[in-house]
């Protein structure tokens, strides 16, 4: 574009006068906007985004475990925009689990808590049921498929009520070290059944989850992310739940450099209850992203999300998307999804997207509900003016924020101990 | 009930099949003349007929010699043509691929001189204005300015004598670059630039007419200023240009309202709206669009705010095949106010893709949003908004709420709530509620003696209430108005 200079009130033509700071010629500069969630970067002025929110509708998003289908991501795309791609590069790519088959395999399993009526085996590739739940949402599924030699395979027999939790402790080596890892729970019919991940050490973890809900069934998985500081980890965690079956995900993310979990719901009939929970406390440094889907394929289901997070440090961030995707087929659903972040310290950074589609007039009801914000200083002053010192008081009017979530774990001793790690939490933030 | 819906469903399957539906209307006279579009009729156009299709260089000469344009602008034209040439289709939002821009009238003169009344414009124009009623409102007072546009040109135009005296200028666009070029040498193209966008870029190398408004310091404007745009001619493209400039302390409301024939095939509507609201200023924009479901509504809109100003869109969305529309505010001084209501209408074989933007660029800034909209017969109405909070904007606020609204099983609605936060001083919110009418409202209203369709209307009149109490009164009940039609027969 070559132009005659030519001035009129003093400005070339070619270069009109611009009313908003950090416009171009072209309006909001989108070029330059690659990934900018990805470097961290809170200087300078904010380039604004264009309106790009749902370019397409979530029920024509590919699925499968082609990995040609899944190139790698530049952090242009919808999905991996808020991602630093830089510090999944190992996870991303195609590489099987280091020392496998050895003893000095990257991640160590340890299951416990089984009693009879738990079947505990592994599968191949190939061996039913693993893949069936599963449907690789992105390229970090595919390539953790893919390179998963053995699955672990949890099987709740019918009629089978387990009391205590079955724990599977999945435990990182050493900093970088590769693991992939895919865990298969099926809970028949009418089973009854709490599992437990906890992911502790240092690793490179690329998980995938797959959880077969029985008609009838009741089921809560709770995956704990309590990685430490250098620790990697990206996962797909999907269920399909069966008939009048009740299903309960709830993920803890606090430890970890860069966590990124994808939980996606979908029904196999109708009667079901599934309810998608989550809590994060990110620091300095981290990056935890919750991905959460709700699929309503079938009628007169119902399904709850509620995530809660707290940010502390300067480059704290997290980032939550929450779709869901009523079918038209899905007539009598009651669908909610709430995301609430409460931000500590200057520089930290929560994205909260909540997406809702909707295709059919006949449901009881759908709602989102997102907000962010600091603390609530009429909160504050009302504790203080009962004569609590100031960081009690934050941290009461914290822990209240988040003891929402943790209520809804059954498990009294993660109750328990989740309640340290958050007083430990905010020892950290000095209030 | 059941069999009524089951049979309009019927109808929708097949609305591409115009037998089936003569065959309904046949099958049930009752059904006829509910929910036409009152605004459908066409003039004579001999300008239209003869106006050339298709976008090239020449073309935008053309317009801009038959203007005596400056040098500058023609350069600014051209530039635009090269943007929009080069920019790609937006892929995201609604289906735009069926636009053929080859087949596009970019410029119809309508008439050689623009009247200072109504008995001077061609019989053709003038009664067209007569039935929109648009005299009338003058004569009554209800309005201080207006501005009418048709075709390519604003043809009609008015301001009240007192406000002229106070130093308020309202005219077409055209005429004011000839008479007050100094405030588009600054303004014009620097909230929405050159290159913003694929349709921005058309709009700048084709613009013709729309609204200037320039309100002095400490005027306040207290009757609206009202423009109408009709397109006549098929295939039309309407390219109004409007810039609103409120100096420090002033206030004016500036309302468009919008309507074109039924043809078999579409038109363009893409207008671009600048706004400027200085220190302490605040302006109200209201857009009740009902162009006729054969036009593609694709307009780009956006204001920037100094400190203390306030910004308020009161966007209506009823008519048009597919709307994408996004009215913006860039918050960029102290304590700035930003506010979007919305309401759309999505009926058969609409999609209205509509939403609002607010940047948040100084501290303690604060926006609103609130959107409700309302799908019906198989269309579609899609939320789409984004807000975002930059790093130096401590201590600002946001609230969205969207409420859609879904009268049968066939409608689809969706909401893309997009929020960028970089700062963490800051208050957000976001609520969204989709609901359907109940067999139990709709029972209980009925039980009172209301019928069917009265009863869906009040309940929708209900939903969107907040928002029509937002209009002068006249405008909140046509509003009302086309509600009422539009639900009539959307329940059999």
């Amino acid at each position: 574009m070559t132009e005659t200079p030519e001035k009129v009130a003093g400005v070339e033509v070619g270069q009109r006068r611009i009313s908003i700071p950090g416009f171009t010629e072209e309006g909001e500069n989108l070029a330059a906007e690659t990934n900018s969630a990805a470097d961290h970067s809170h200087g300078g002025l904010g380039k604004p985004k264009e309106v790009t929110a749902g370019a397409g509708s979530r029920a024509n998003r590919h699925t499968g475990f082609d990995l040609a289908h899944f190139p790698e991501p530049t952090g242009r795309e919808e999905e991996w925009r808020f991602t630093p791609l830089k510090k999944l590069a190992g996870v991303l790519s195609d590489t099987p689990t280091q020392g496998a088959g050895t003893d000095q395999e990257a991640v160590n399993y340890q299951v416990s808590g089984t009693v009879e009526g738990v079947e505990v085996s592994s599968l191949g590739h190939g061996d039913a049921p693993r893949g069936d739940v599963l449907q690789p949402a992105d390229r970090a599924a595919v390539v953790g498929y893919r390179n998963a030699e053995r699955a672990l395979h949890l099987k709740v027999t019918q009629n089978t009520e387990v009391a205590e939790p079955i724990r599977v402790d999945i435990t990182g080596r050493a900093a970088g070290a590769r693991a992939n890892g895919h865990i298969v729970i099926e809970a028949e019919p009418h089973s009854r059944a709490v599992v437990v991940l906890e992911h502790r050490g240092s690793a490179d973890f690329n998980g995938n989850v797959e959880v077969k809900v029985g008609d009838g069934a009741t089921v809560s998985l709770i995956s704990l992310q309590r990685w430490e500081d250098d620790a990697v980890h990206v996962g797909q965690h999907d269920a399909e739940v069966g008939k009048d079956a009740t299903y309960k995900h709830v993920a803890v993310t606090l430890g970890g450099s860069t966590v990124r979990l994808n939980t996606n719901f979908r029904y196999a009939a109708e009667g079901a209850t599934a309810q998608m929970y989550g809590l994060y406390f990110a620091d300095a440094g981290q990056h935890i992203e919750h991905r959460t889907f709700v699929d309503h394929n079938s009628p007169r289901n119902s399904s709850d999300v509620l995530y809660k997070g707290a940010l502390q440090g300067a480059t704290a961030r997290s980032v939550w998307v929450g779709d869901v995707l009523i079918r038209k087929e899905a007539e009598g659903t009651d669908s909610y999804e709430k995301n609430q972040n409460l931000v500590l310290t200057d520089g930290a950074r929560a994205d909260s997207v909540p997406n809702l589609e909707i295709e059919t007039g006949l449901i009881e009801g759908a709602g989102h509900a997102s907000s962010t914000g600091r603390f609530d200083d009429n909160h504050l002053f009302y504790l203080m003016s009962r004569g609590i010192p100031e960081d009690i008081a934050r941290q009461l009017v914290v822990r209240g924020f988040l003891n929402e979530i943790v209520q809804k774990i059954e498990v009294p001793s993660i109750r328990e101990s989740l309640a340290d790690d958050l007083e430990r939490e905010l020892r950290i933030s000095g209030h | 009930m059941t069999e009524q819906i089951a049979r309009a469903e019927e109808v929708l399957r097949h609305t591409e099949d115009p037998s089936v539906i003569q065959k309904v209307l046949d099958d049930n006279p009752e059904l006829k003349g509910l929910g036409t579009y009152e605004y459908g009729w066409a003039d004579s156009d001999t300008a239209g007929a003869a106006a050339r299709r298709g976008i090239d260089t020449s073309v935008v000469e053309d317009i801009s010699s038959k203007k005596s344009e400056p040098e500058w602008m023609l350069k600014l034209r051209k530039k635009g043509l090269r943007y929009f040439e080069r920019k790609p289709q937006p892929t995201w939002g609604a289906d735009l691929s069926d636009i053929d821009f080859d087949n596009i009238k970019y410029f119809v003169r309508s008439t050689e001189k623009q009247a200072q009344t109504w008995e001077d414009l061609p019989e053709d124009i003038r009664n067209t204005y007569e039935k929109l009623g648009i005299p009338e409102a003058e004569r009554e007072r209800l309005v201080s300015g207006v501005a009418a546009q048709y075709e390519s040109e604003v043809v009609y135009h008015q301001i009240r004598e007192d406000l002229e005296e106070q130093g308020v200028i309202f005219m077409d666009t055209d005429t004011a670059l000839k008479e007050h070029p100094e405030f588009f040498e600054e303004y014009f193209g620097s909230v929405i630039p050159v290159g913003d966008n694929k349709f921005a870029a058309l709009n700048t190398a084709v613009w013709s007419g729309g609204s200037f408004v320039y309100v002095p310091k400490g005027v306040h404007v207290e009757i609206p200023l009202q423009a109408y745009f009709r397109i006549n001619t098929e295939n039309m493209g309407q390219f109004e240009r409007t810039l609103i400039i409120a100096d420090e302390d002033s206030y004016v409301h500036y309302i468009e309202g919008c309507t074109a024939p039924i043809y078999n095939t579409d038109s363009l509507h893409s207008a671009v709206v600048e706004i400027i609201v200085k220190k302490n200023a605040r302006v109200r924009y209201t857009t009740i669009q009902n162009w006729s479901t054969n036009v593609y509504n694709l307009v780009t809109k956006r204001a920037v705010v100094d400190a203390g100003g306030t910004m308020e869109w009161i966007d209506g969305n009823i008519g048009s095949k597919v709307t994408m529309k996004y009215p913006a505010v860039y918050l960029t001084g102290e304590h700035a106010k930003g506010e979007t209501l919305s309401v759309a209408f999505a009926g058969a074989g609409q999609h209205q893709d509509t939403g609002s933007k607010m940047v948040h660029m100084a501290p303690n800034t604060s926006s609103s949003i609130v959107s409700k909209s309302v799908a019906r017969s198989g269309g579609r109405a899609s939320y789409r908004g984004l807000v975002q909070i930059n790093p130096e904007a401590k201590g600002s606020a946001n609230s969205v709420v969207c409420d859609a609204l879904l009268v049968d099983t066939i409608s689809k609605t969706d909401t893309y709530p997009y929020i960028d936060i970089r700062e963490d001083d800051v208050t957000l919110g976001h609520e969204a509620t989709v609901s359907k009418v109940s067999e139990d409202q709709l029972f209980y209203l009925m039980s009172r003696g209301l019928a069917e369709d009265e009863a869906m209307a009040m309940i929708v009149r209900g939903f969107i209430e907040p928002i029509a109490r937002e209009l002068p009164m006249e405008y909140a009940l046509e509003l009302n108005r086309l509600i009422e039609l539009q639900m009539e027969g959307s329940v059999g």
